[in-house]
């Protein structure tokens, strides 16, 4: 499973990781004005999280091995 | 009976857009282009502009030079679509493919030009006439802001499970809020449905398609056709699941021996299922990996650089967007030498919503744009589209329905009458909870089960009637087990909409490929090797029937195209 690390102390609480995510892993704490990664096993790796943070206090580590793949052959 | 508005909350607009990727943003700003004063409401499971699959792809689209047009239809037929496309709604499209770059850029999409103010481009292959404009990724982002500035009203994080009808037509749809879970009811003039098609969610970037807009249509009673194309594949690396672009023609076996010139002695147009086939042969002879010579590789060192390095244009978004997903990829592959072992990565990219010239259904006020309906329209013929062995046609197709659509669907918007059956809503509002309030299989689960039915190549690529009916069985026996899936919470709740679809998409691919008795273009029987001209230009059409998928075939009106396979064989 891929994992999703924010550096909280950075996060601006801006909501760009909760928009950009497009397999809703992301939602958003209202109590506490941050993300949360609610859903991390449905987490694709498209980086766009990582990517569009203004703050950059995300990382995605990507578990390449985890990949769920049936038999092909 | 209860009132809609007892149901949950209630939207209301002329034009309802499920989607608010590429096709459904270019729908609504040519519906508003088209008439301000129309009502525009487009809702998206997650993030309009942020969603879909457009700004995670390759960021280049198709176009034809003007001059080149007329190249087109047989370099199309002779090389990609093998005479099941319609030809007449194919040049449409490549007529347009052009000025949809203007209209893309009028949105606030960046495309790049010479000097000389043409679009940058590059070919696939030399011989193309499909040139690949260039575009950077946050074109849907752009273009949602425009939507919005042009007035069209967006409804984000709102999960759309069925149609609601007046009789047949279709006048509005019903969904649940992703976030509260909370039941939403949209009343609308017309629906266009923008969210995607089924690629059964087993390559990471492509999982947003889960195809439930293509089951809501069918559940509506919407006609499906082409079901059989839906069985895309992407090469990838072995170990990351990354796509390795031009695998295709430098595949080796563990003897040393080039497989891929066996079956492609010289460079095509994009993969194809016949390569898939061979692969798998040498993998169960024994003579596996399969290794891609990434020396040798023509795609990977002349097509992909001119995107991924920016040697034809320095585009931000794309730029950082590839190098960091490349780069991660990179750093994770466990292997470090140019023989890189290769699987086929099932994209499936089934899209078989039937519509017409205008991006209507078989149902009133019912229309169909981008994935959704790519293959439906048959405009690619004998391929999974997109990408239809065209890359970029992806972005065309979705620009150009989007815009076809506009018209017809605001017409139809503004003729309406009626407010959907109440009755059948709460039923459906029903159904779509139902996964709530019981113990049974998980989305996750029955995700993965569908995908052990589709991605081995003995069942959807090398196609045979035995090995298809066993597919179809286990298929089957998985729709036997919808009823039980279970959900805790909305997130997990799409899920198993999501896995509902998957498990119809299946079963339409089945079906359809076990009727299709020939070989043709992406579509590879053993047991039917030829292609057969004699009976088998049809089209295959699907639909519901009392809960029994119907098959039935539509002629192909060969006759009335400029090209004919019998003309090609006399010549």
């Amino acid at each position: 499973m891929n994992r999703i690390e924010i550096d909280r102390d950075a996060c601006t609480s801006c909501q760009t990781c909760y928009d950009a995510c497009f397999v809703d892993v992301y939602r958003w704490d209202d109590e506490n004005d941050q993300p949360l990664v609610a859903y991390p096993e449905d987490c694709v790796g498209c980086n766009k999280c990582e990517l569009e943070c203004p703050a950059e206090c995300i990382k995605v580590d990507i578990d390449f091995a985890g990949i769920y793949w049936p038999e092909v052959v | 009976m209860a009132a809609l508005e007892s149901l949950g909350t209630v939207l209301k607009a002329d034009l309802l857009i499920v989607g608010g990727g590429i096709a459904g943003l270019a729908c609504a700003i040519s519906a508003k282009e088209a008439d301000p004063e129309v009502d525009v409401l487009i809702v998206d499971k997650v993030v309009a502009g942020w969603g879909g699959k457009a700004n995670k792809g390759g960021g280049n689209i198709v176009f034809v030079d003007p001059a080149e047009l007329g190249g087109v239809l047989d370099f199309h037929v002779h090389n990609v679509g093998d005479f099941l496309e319609d030809q007449d709604l194919l040049m449409d499209f490549a007529r347009e493919t052009r000025p949809d770059l203007e209209r893309l850029e009028s949105w606030g999409v960046h495309i790049y030009r010479d000097d000389a103010g043409e679009p940058k481009y590059v070919r696939w292959l030399p011989e193309h006439p499909w040139r690949l404009a260039v575009l950077d990724q946050d074109l849907t982002l752009n273009m949602a802001k425009h939507a919005r500035k042009l007035g069209v009203r967006i409804q984000d994080r709102v999960e759309i499970i069925d149609l609601l009808k007046d009789g047949h037509r279709v006048c509005g749809a019903i969904g649940f809020g992703m976030i509260d879970g909370a039941c939403v009811v949209a009343e609308a003039g017309a629906v266009v449905l923008a969210n995607g098609n089924q690629c059964f969610k087993l390559m990471p970037r492509w999982s947003s398609a889960g195809g439930e807009g293509i089951a809501a249509a069918y559940r509506a009673g919407a006609a499906m056709r082409g079901a059989e194309f839906g069985n895309f594949i992407n090469w990838v690396f072995a170990d990351t699941k990354e796509v390795c672009q031009g695998a295709e023609d430098c595949m080796y076996n563990a003897k040393g021996e080039n497989i891929s010139k066996r079956v492609r002695p010289v460079l095509e147009s994009d993969v194809h299922s016949k390569e898939v086939v061979e692969w798998w042969k040498e993998m169960k002879a024994g003579n596996g990996p399969i290794v891609a010579n990434m020396i040798e590789n023509y795609v990977n060192n002349e097509i992909v650089p001119a995107f991924h390095e920016d040697a034809l244009a320095v585009r931000p978004v794309s730029m950082r967007f590839w190098g960091l997903t490349i780069g991660k990829a990179m750093a994770g592959s466990t292997v470090q030498s140019p023989m890189q072992p290769v699987i086929p990565g099932l994209n499936a990219e089934l899209s078989p919503v039937k519509v017409d010239h205008d991006m209507a259904t078989t149902l009133p006020g019912l229309f169909a744009i981008g994935d959704v309906c790519y293959a439906g329209t048959c405009l690619a013929g004998a391929v999974p589209a997109p990408p239809g062995r065209m890359r970029g046609s992806g972005l065309g197709f979705a620009t150009y329905s989007g815009v076809r659509c506009a018209p017809a669907a605001v017409a139809a918007a503004r003729a309406a009458a009626g407010r959907p059956d109440a009755g059948q809503a709460e039923g459906l509002k029903a159904r779509m909870f139902a996964p709530l309030d019981r113990d049974g299989m998980t989305a996750p689960e029955m995700v993965r089960a569908v995908q052990d039915v589709m991605v081995p190549v003995g069942y959807s690529i090398s196609k045979r009637a035995d090995r298809m009916g066993e597919a179809l069985g286990k298929v089957l026996e998985l729709k036997a087990k919808v009823p039980t899936l279970a959900a805790k919470d909305p997130h997990y709740l799409a899920a198993c909409h999501v896995a509902e679809s998957m498990v119809l998409g299946a079963e339409m691919f089945y079906r359809a490929s076990l009727a299709r008795q020939e070989s043709r273009g992406w579509h590879l029987r053993e047991d039917f090797p030829q292609r057969d001209d004699t009976n088998w230009l049809k089209w295959i059409e699907l639909r519901d029937a009392d809960g029994e998928m119907e098959l039935s075939l539509e002629d192909v009106p060969v006759a009335s195209y400029p090209l004919q396979p019998g003309a090609e064989a006399a010549g």
